[in-house]
């Protein structure tokens, strides 16, 4: 049975994993997502400073059997010039090979989606690589539709 | 006994050149029909021809009874992957192409006509491959890169009405299973128990990893091995399958129940069988790999020229029954034993498609032909002759019970009609050489 709940301490090193693989798997897209290595530490770090941050930060690991088989990493952003005010970010989201076509990755969004409710915040995006096909049909069919593009050159 | 091969190689590859330079060519069409006088020429073209043309224009299936089509195949090759020279391009392909349309017509009696094709893509492929249809009653992709050739052959499979096969892929896998069922009688085990390990992931060897689950083999205990070691779901590199080899992906998440990792050695141990698709060298599997499996181990070392270990080597550590892509050992493993009875069948009945259902009768069909199996003999020679029409027949008679044939007749039918065609095919050369 999987559990949906945030992410803690004890999470960091499983966490850390899964974001190099979905790093690695962002990196098939395109060479400006080439994954640099030897960054382990900065990574537990970072894990560290805003797991504590639940004001800024909204994290959730999907656990099967005390294994964690999902995350999803997100930041609350503040709008200044629009409504609504205030927009959830999903900036990390990745589900374990075995555990896809389960609805984990809806059931990850779903919590995401109450936990924000409850801060009053009702605006969701996503943002992932341009080419993957596969996250653009599950937001889709999410209900998500395209805002933003972001453009890059490496000079 | 590698001098020796390496002399022989030597000499084939001479041969081949000095007759690929005396004959330019070794196919060419010839007549059908008797020509008596210019005059033939107002029934066998215009104005005669125009009411045929009429017939086909009226009814599109009558294409197969009042011209070639019915026994016509293109054999459709990017050159990108021939033999083990890898990709030289559509041009090199050809007297390789033309070797294999000889093949198809020698032993099965079809008229295959070599297609390589100058395209730069996927999409081109597929474009190019659908508009030459009309002429054509089935397509053999043969020397396609992987994993390029999975992505054809199921887009070719899913959107063409006539039967469309890789040889590398089917083909092979087809007689793996033939072998192996064969070797499962032998050793007295059944396919459902036995633990599978698939040495190389390559064309074959994942076509037989789906075909030998359409036969009823639990695929939970097979294990496959890559180039990068043991397949699992957890494996650094499986995001990467997922979206460049699905095919590979489908395999790391059903396969290997007991999640195996690490070493490669790992994966042999208690195993029944392995089959090897792997690097050409005697070293790639270590007979304590071998030593390590189950009683009454079977062992496929399919790569070529040289297997993955040698058969004295494999039999001293305790494998029952060993099998290998070469003719100078007991045992070989050929695709030429199926592609020409699985095309003679599909053809004669007209078929609308092949599938994995089609290619598990092939097999038994095969196994079965063999009638005196033993631990040297478990799968038929080039020079069972009969064994085409066999196929064919069995083939033929599966592909009406799965609702594919434009034709439909009994075995026996199929039979008389198979070894009719391939027979009369066979004058045609005694007369064309004066044997």
């Amino acid at each position: 049975m999987v559990n949906i709940r945030l992410m803690e301490k004890k999470d960091i090193n499983d966490v850390m994993d899964e974001l190099l693989r979905l790093k690695r798997l962002n990196s098939e897209f395109d060479f400006a997502l080439k994954v640099s290595s030897g960054n382990e530490n900065e990574i537990i770090n970072r894990l560290n400073k805003i797991i504590d941050d639940r004001e800024d930060h909204i994290i959730l690991v999907a656990e099967d059997d005390n294994k964690i088989v999902g995350i999803l990493i997100s930041d609350i952003l503040f709008r200044i010039y629009y409504d609504p005010k205030y927009e959830v970010r999903i900036r990390e989201f990745y589900v374990m090979p075995e555990y896809r076509g389960k609805d984990i990755g809806k059931m990850l969004i779903n919590k995401l989606r109450d936990i924000a409710q409850k801060k009053d915040i009702k605006m969701m995006t996503s943002e992932f690589p341009s080419l993957n096909l596969i996250a653009i049909n599950f937001y889709k069919n999410m209900g998500f539709k395209e805002l933003i593009k972001i453009y890059s050159k490496i000079e | 006994m590698i001098m020796k091969d390496s002399e022989r190689t030597e000499y084939f590859n001479e041969k081949a050149i000095e007759i690929s330079k005396k004959y330019k060519g070794k196919i060419r069409n010839l007549p059908k029909i008797p020509i008596h006088s210019i005059d033939d020429f107002s029934v066998l073209y215009t104005p005669g021809i125009a009411a045929v043309s009429k017939k086909i224009h009226a009814d599109k299936d009558l294409v197969f009874e009042l011209t070639g089509k019915w026994n016509s195949v293109a054999i459709l090759t990017d050159g990108t992957r021939v033999l083990g020279i890898g990709n030289v391009g559509p041009e090199a392909a050809i007297p390789v192409m033309e070797g294999k349309a000889l093949l198809f017509n020698y032993l099965g009696g079809v008229n295959a006509i070599p297609i390589p094709l100058n395209v730069k893509n996927n999409d081109e492929f597929i474009t190019a491959a659908k508009a030459i249809s009309p002429f054509f009653g089935g397509y053999n992709l043969e020397d396609i890169e992987s994993p390029r050739c999975f992505f054809l052959l199921e887009k070719l499979q899913k959107t063409m009405d006539i039967p469309v096969w890789h040889d590398d892929q089917l083909g092979t896998a087809s007689i793996i299973l033939a072998g192996v069922i064969n070797s499962l009688r032998l050793v007295n085990k059944k396919k459902e128990d036995v633990r599978i390990v698939f040495n190389g992931a390559g064309a074959a060897n994942i076509a037989a990893i789906y075909l030998f689950e359409a036969a009823g083999f639990n695929k939970k205990n097979f294990i496959a091995i890559d180039s990068k070691g043991i397949i699992e779901p957890e494996r650094k590199d499986i995001d990467a399958l997922m979206l460049n080899n699905p095919w590979k992906y489908k395999i790391a998440l059903d396969t290997n129940q007991e999640r195996v990792k690490g070493d490669v050695k790992n994966a042999f141990k208690g195993a029944d069988i392995i089959i090897s698709a792997s690097k050409s060298e005697p070293d790639t599997i270590k007979k304590d790999w071998v030593k390590s499996m189950n009683n009454d181990s079977i062992v496929f070392a399919l790569a070529n020229p040289l297997p993955e270990i040698w058969p004295d080597d494999a039999k001293e550590s305790g494998a029952k029954i060993v099998a290998t892509g070469r003719s100078d050992f007991p045992n070989q493993i050929n695709n030429s034993m199926v592609f020409p009875g699985v095309f003679r069948g599909v053809l004669d009945a007209r078929s609308r498609g092949v599938n994995f259902g089609i290619m598990v009768a092939a097999s038994y069909g095969i196994a079965d032909y063999v009638k005196d199996i033993s631990y040297d003999h478990i799968v038929p020679s080039m020079s069972d002759f009969d064994l085409f029409p066999e196929v064919a027949s069995i083939v033929a008679r599966k592909t009406v019970e799965s609702n594919l044939a434009r034709k439909i007749d009994t075995q026996a039918g199929f039979y008389r009609t198979a070894s009719e065609i391939i027979s009369s095919n066979r004058k045609i050369y005694n007369k064309l050489f004066d044997k």
